[in-house]
Parts: structure tokens; C-alpha cells; sequence
């Protein structure tokens, strides 16, 4: 049993705690969940679970944190809890330290004591639970977003210990691979495991979990069963209600057969697709289908290898990037690839200049994805929520016609992703063309006008909603 | 996309000889390369290390860094002849027909040789060097390097370094292509190229930070640092002695030559 008792935290060289007066106990052999807004406090919370905070930072705490029926403090440091708790980061990247996959499992698996054929044979096992054994040998520079995330949840499960903790570490997964890994997490919670996950969406994981706490500035905001949260969540929100679908106006992109091909590999394979005036169209499909590739095509980026492309009227082969990223703005998927500038004016500004546009608006444009008032606030000081609007501010002041967002709300919570999608339907009554591409089958289907479905680089579906 | 200093998996005789053969092969080039200065034995050691790379079938991953050595060659041999002379002197940077500093920056025959040596030594290391790491697993590398008893924080801080540079090579694209997309162009001339990249390199530093910091948090949750000694014996083939064998009698060739130079 893991109990937390009047837990409190303060960074060091910070003014305000992160988080106060927690107190909860969790039941060895259960999962909870734990959900917010982001910058509320759940990683925190994670590293206070880990250990982390009491055996590495150097903030002050208050309360007590005790884990298999010992005090935080009484464990000698972060190696002796290694073999009490595991945790995986949200950044799966930097969590893959070996140059092949296989490599990174084994080490782990070795580490927790087994002999070199016990491990062989975990590892075989292992692999297979979470579908990458196809990986085993791939370095992890050519691996997707969601590929790492599994290799990097393998290796931490490969250490087998008692207490697991998530820390958004399925935020890049598509749908179908987000229920395998929460069955698996279910099965381990039935063998006796204690499993905690930062997790977003809640309504997914709820028939995995046993319990669930939001958290919010710092403290526990409420707790109960995912159901009973995420009814509590929903109930503080407007009611999401379809928006009507808008009639088609002039063509703002237009492709014909269009292919791209990296080496043999047809990553996007034919596709005919049309954006019309004032259109939210939303491309949903599994990691690795094809959608990032394709949006590329929009701005310039890459140029399709067959077929035909035309942005604003005109075809995208013989222009530049420069050129066609007037037309069109790309928001990356994480706000932290664009931001460089040491305050918000600033970074907005950067691509006014570049497309040589006064500044006036910039106000203006702060206003509309509510970060009025931030004007001079560092952006690595903000929330995730709050870049991801920054990054979306950046390209929506530059006025482009068509906005592409490639996963606008990874790692944001239902309020903030429901912030962002309103703010793309007030961009689209202006008659800006919108694509995205979520994970989020719900935002897909109540906010677009279309939703498409990739796979293998073709449109398989396309349901007009 | 080409990847630097990665594994690059085959069957030819440096995959199939021990990765200590290999760092001793190396470590003894490396030894030649900084002891002579003649340049025909510099010249024999490049010669040297291409054929073993050719026979070892890895020859094209290195003559694709030819560009960049040249490069770097070029910019040693210069910087050599600004700020060193020796020897004769063989032409004037700025021709002496004009006044005042006409005659100025003279180009010497010792500058050049020095500058000309000093960037075959740099390629025949870089060459050996990249032999050994493309043809070794790093989880072989680092097993080895644990059965020498190298500390193990030296040994993850090696791995890591190699690990991580195709992760930055291509964080550096995604970043130049999301400014490419605000419509960001670098400047021109120099200055403005200089300047043009600290909306590159500034993310890719501050993320780098933030990974450094999950990276350090992962090796210790994951009991990395547990040091567990690696015990396996050493067992080396044939392959390995020949190996050896051909770097020590270069190394005789090299140090004989020295003495007869002298």
C-alpha cells in the first residue's frame, strides 16, 4: 500500500508550492488514474511517488509519503526504491538509452537480477505482450512517437517491480494501442502490482481502473471512481453539442493521387483530398499511417513524389515553402519544436517579421486563444496547455488561410482541449480552412465537419458527420 | 537521411572480430597517427585504414565523410598558415604591390606541411575511429569496455554520446522545418546565417536540457549505475590474432621508418 499524508512541495528557487496538503492512500494491487489540467501538479505528484523529489530535487516538502510499509525518507536513496518502483516519463524519448530496442529491454531485464537465459526468454515475452517484437532490432531514431513509448513502457516493465507509475506515457498512442497497453496494466493490477497513471482520457481507461483523482492547483479537487470524476469533469463544462455542418465554399486545397514516397516505402499513397473555405476536416489512423506526411505536403514541406497539389489555387510544384507557407500554417505537435523567444510578443512577432506584418495585432490574437495579459511571460513558463495555444497564436496572427494542426491536444485535458477546438471553430466562422490530425476520436467526431481515417498511406473511411 | 557514427550491421571481418581486437587496432592508429609526422606515413596509415575498412565491407560509410574532412582540412591548413610560419616563404596573401600591408600574411612551406599534417592525423583518427563504431553493436562496445573495468558512469556518458546524435541530427530538422513553417529564412552572407540560427539552435538546446534531465532520472530508476561487473571471459578467434598481428607490424613498419628518418 502506498500512503500519502498531508503531502506538500515546493521547488526549489519557487515562490508557490505545487502541491499541498495531499493526502490519499492507494491499495497494493489497484490502478488509479490521475487526471487535471496540466500544470496542476499530477508529474509532481508522480515524482513525490517515485521518490524523486525526496532523493534527487532539493525543494522543500511537507507531510510524508510511506510505500511498502516504509517512510520515503527511511529508503537509503532513488537506487534502493528502484526495486520497489518503476516509472515511465512522458518524454519516451530520452527513456530509450540502448541503440536498439531489444537492447534496452534486455539491460532491464538483467538488471532486476535474472540470468542471462531467464532474460532471453522474458524478453521474447515481453516484446510480444506489447506487439513490438517486429522492433526488437530498430535503433530508436527511426521509431514513431508511439513506438517509443512502448519500447520505453517495455523496458520499465521489464524491471518487475511492485509499484508502476505512468506519467502521460500513452499520450502518442492511437486508440486500439491505448487499450492494449491499459488491459495489460489491468492484468498486472490483478497480480498483485500497484499501478498509478497520469492519463487524459479518462472515459478509455475508466473500465481499467479502480479509482481516480483530479487534481487541480496543487490539491485534490475530487476523487472516486473514474466514473464518478469523469461525470464531475463533464458536469463543470458546457455540454458539447455538434456544431452544424458548414456548406462548401471555394476549394482551398485540392490534391489528386497524390503519393509520397521515402525510399521504397509509399507513405502516402494516392490520395485525393479537398479543404473548402470554412471546413474543419479531421484525419484520424493509427501511428504510422501516413498522416504527418501527408499534412507536410500542405506548407511546402515535402512535395509529393506522383500526383497533383494545389494550395490556394495554385500548384504547389514551382513554389517555394516560402512561398505556400503564406498560405498555409503548420502547428507542430509539440509547441516545444517552434518556441525559442524569451517572451510571448516576441515569439509571436518572429513570424509577423518574417512575412514582414505589423504587430498591431498581436493583442488581439492573444486574446482569442485566452492568453490576454501573457504578453511579456516567458513560454517555457507556461503550461503545456498554454504553449500548445501560444503555438496555434503564433500561426493563426500570421493570417494564413488554411491552419494544419498536427495533434493539438496531446497532453491536455478535456476543459483544455475543448478550449483549443473552440477556438478552431471561431477560426473556421472566419472562413479559415482547418485540418487536424487527432487521436481523439470524440473531439474528431464533434468538432469536424469531416473525418477522415488513414491507413497505410490511403483514406480508408470518409464519413461526413 | 544519413546517420554519423551509427552501427551499421553486416558480416565482414570487423563485425566478425572481438570488440577488444578492434579498440586495440584502434588505439594503436591512434598512437601511430600522433607520433609520426612524416607525411608519407601518414599517408600509409589513411591507406591503411580505408583497405581494412574496403575489405571489412564498410568502405562507403566512409569516403560519404570525405566532404566534411576536406572541409576541415582546408580550414586547419588555413588556419595553420595565419598563424604560424616556418621554412620559405612561398607567396603573400595580400600581394605586395599594395601599400602599407602589401606583403602581409605570408604563406610558408613549414605552415603548410604543419597544417597538412595536422589534418591527415585528424583523418586517419576520425577514420579509425568510425571503423570501430560502425562495426560494433554498442552493447557490445559498452560489455567490453565494462570487462577492461572502465568506470560505468564513463561507459553510459560513451553510449549516450553515440545513442543520441542521430535524435539531435533529426530534432534539428523537425525544429529548422516548424520555422521553415512561420516562414522563417535564414539571413544572408555570414553574419546573417550566424544569426539565422538561433531559432534552431536555441530550442534544440533548451529541449536537449529538459531530455538530460529524464535521461539522468530513467539511469538511476532503472538501476543503470548498479555497476553489476561484468564477468565473462574474453574469448577471442583467429581473425582477431591476424588483426592484431597486421596493426603491430604497421606499427614496426611506422616506428622503423622514424628511426631511419632520423
Amino acid at each position: 500500500m502506498i500512503g500519502i499524508d498531508h503531502f506538500g512541495y515546493t521547488y526549489r528557487n519557487r515562490d508557490h508550492p505545487v502541491l499541498s496538503d495531499i493526502s490519499l492512500s492507494i491499495p497494493t494491487g489497484s490502478m488509479m488514474i490521475i487526471t487535471g489540467p496540466s500544470g496542476a501538479g499530477k508529474t509532481t505528484l508522480c515524482r513525490a511517488l517515485s521518490g524523486i523529489l525526496s532523493h534527487v530535487y532539493t525543494g522543500t516538502s511537507t507531510g510524508s509519503i510511506t510505500i511498502a510499509g516504509r517512510d520515503m525518507m527511511e529508503y537509503e536513496g532513488i537506487e534502493e526504491l528502484s526495486h520497489t518502483v518503476s516509472m515511465v516519463f512522458d518524454d519516451a524519448d530520452a527513456q530509450l538509452i540502448f541503440t536498439t530496442v531489444g537492447e534496452e529491454v534486455m539491460t532491464s531485464l538483467e538488471n532486476s537480477g535474472l540470468s542471462k537465459k531467464e532474460a532471453e526468454a522474458e524478453l521474447v515475452k515481453i516484446l510480444e505482450l506489447l506487439d513490438i517484437s517486429h522492433l526488437a532490432d530498430r535503433a530508436p531514431y527511426t521509431l514513431s512517437g508511439g513506438q517509443k513509448q512502448k519500447a520505453a513502457l517495455a523496458a520499465t516493465l521489464a524491471l518487475g517491480t511492485e509499484v508502476l507509475i505512468l506519467d502521460e506515457a500513452t499520450s502518442e498512442l492511437d486508440e486500439e494501442a491505448r487499450n492494449l497497453i491499459f488491459s495489460i496494466l489491468r492484468t498486472l493490477a490483478d497480480e498483485g502490482k500497484t499501478i498509478i497513471l497520469v492519463e487524459h482520457m479518462i472515459d478509455e481507461a475508466a473500465r481499467y481502473a479502480d479509482s481516480c483523482i483530479l487534481v487541480k492547483d496543487g490539491s485534490i479537487a475530487a476523487s472516486g471512481t473514474p466514473e464518478d470524476v469523469s461525470r464531475i469533469i463533464r458536469d463543470a463544462l458546457p455540454p458539447i453539442t455538434k456544431r452544424p455542418r458548414k456548406a462548401g465554399g471555394a476549394a482551398l486545397i485540392e490534391s489528386e493521387g497524390l503519393v509520397h514516397c521515402y525510399g521504397d516505402l509509399r507513405a502516402v499513397d494516392g490520395v485525393d483530398f479537398t479543404l473548402h473555405k470554412g471546413e474543419i476536416i479531421a484525419i484520424v489512423g493509427e501511428n504510422g499511417s501516413g498522416k504527418t506526411t501527408l499534412v507536410k505536403h500542405f506548407n511546402g514541406l515535402l512535395k509529393p513524389t506522383e500526383g497533383t497539389l494545389a494550395i490556394a489555387g495554385m500548384p504547389c510544384s514551382g513554389h517555394s515553402i516560402s512561398v505556400l507557407s503564406r498560405h498555409t500554417g503548420l502547428v507542430f505537435q509539440n509547441p516545444d519544436t517552434m518556441l525559442f523567444e524569451d517572451t510571448v510578443r516576441k515569439e509571436i512577432a518572429f513570424g509577423l517579421k518574417n512575412i514582414g506584418k505589423d504587430q498591431n495585432s498581436i493583442g488581439e490574437v492573444l486574446a482569442e486563444v485566452g492568453l490576454a495579459g501573457k504578453e511579456e511571460t516567458n513560454p517555457r513558463h507556461l503550461s503545456r496547455g498554454e504553449r500548445q495555444r501560444l503555438a496555434l497564436a503564433c500561426v493563426v496572427a500570421m493570417g494564413q488561410e488554411v491552419i494544419v494542426l498536427d495533434e493539438p491536444t496531446t497532453g491536455l485535458d478535456l476543459a483544455e482541449s475543448l478550449q483549443i477546438m473552440e477556438i478552431l471553430m471561431r477560426l473556421s466562422d472566419e472562413g479559415h480552412g482547418i485540418v487536424m490530425i487527432t487521436h481523439n476520436p470524440g473531439l474528431a467526431t464533434a468538432f469536424a465537419d469531416l473525418v477522415l481515417k488513414m491507413s497505410n498511406g490511403k483514406f480508408i473511411a470518409a464519413a461526413e458527420v | 537521411m544519413q546517420e554519423i557514427m551509427q552501427y551499421i550491421p553486416g558480416n565482414g571481418i570487423f563485425h566478425r572480430i572481438h570488440p577488444i581486437t578492434k579498440l586495440l587496432f584502434t588505439v594503436i592508429i591512434v598512437i601511430l597517427a600522433v607520433m609520426t609526422s612524416d607525411l608519407l606515413l601518414l599517408g600509409l596509415l589513411l591507406v591503411v585504414v580505408f583497405l581494412s575498412a574496403w575489405a571489412g565491407g564498410l568502405g562507403r560509410g566512409l569516403t560519404e565523410q570525405i566532404p566534411l574532412l576536406l572541409i576541415l582540412g582546408v580550414m586547419l591548413v588555413l588556419f595553420t598558415v595565419l598563424t604560424m610560419q616556418g621554412g620559405e616563404v612561398l607567396f603573400t596573401l595580400i600581394p605586395a604591390g599594395i601599400p602599407f600591408i602589401g606583403g602581409g600574411l605570408p604563406v610558408t612551406t613549414g605552415a603548410l606541411l604543419f597544417g597538412t599534417i595536422l589534418s591527415l592525423r585528424f583523418a586517419v583518427m576520425l577514420f579509425a575511429f568510425q571503423l570501430l563504431v560502425v562495426s560494433t553493436k554498442p552493447g557490445e562496445l559498452v560489455t567490453t569496455l565494462r570487462q577492461l573495468k572502465m568506470p560505468i558512469d564513463y561507459t553510459l556518458m560513451f553510449l549516450i554520446a553515440l545513442r543520441f546524435i542521430p535524435t539531435l541530427q533529426r530534432e534539428g530538422i523537425r525544429i529548422s522545418e516548424a520555422q521553415l513553417a512561420r516562414g522563417y529564412a535564414p539571413g544572408d552572407g555570414l553574419m546573417g546565417k550566424v544569426r539565422g540560427l538561433k531559432p534552431v539552435i536555441l530550442p534544440l538546446i533548451l529541449n536537449s536540457l529538459g531530455k538530460a534531465d529524464t535521461l539522468g532520472l530513467t539511469i538511476d530508476m532503472r538501476g543503470y549505475r548498479r555497476g553489476k561487473a561484468e564477468t565473462g571471459s574474453i574469448s577471442v578467434g583467429a581473425l582477431d590474432g591476424l588483426v592484431i598481428l597486421a596493426a603491430l607490424a604497421l606499427a614496426a613498419v611506422v616506428v622503423a621508418s622514424s628511426m631511419m628518418l632520423l
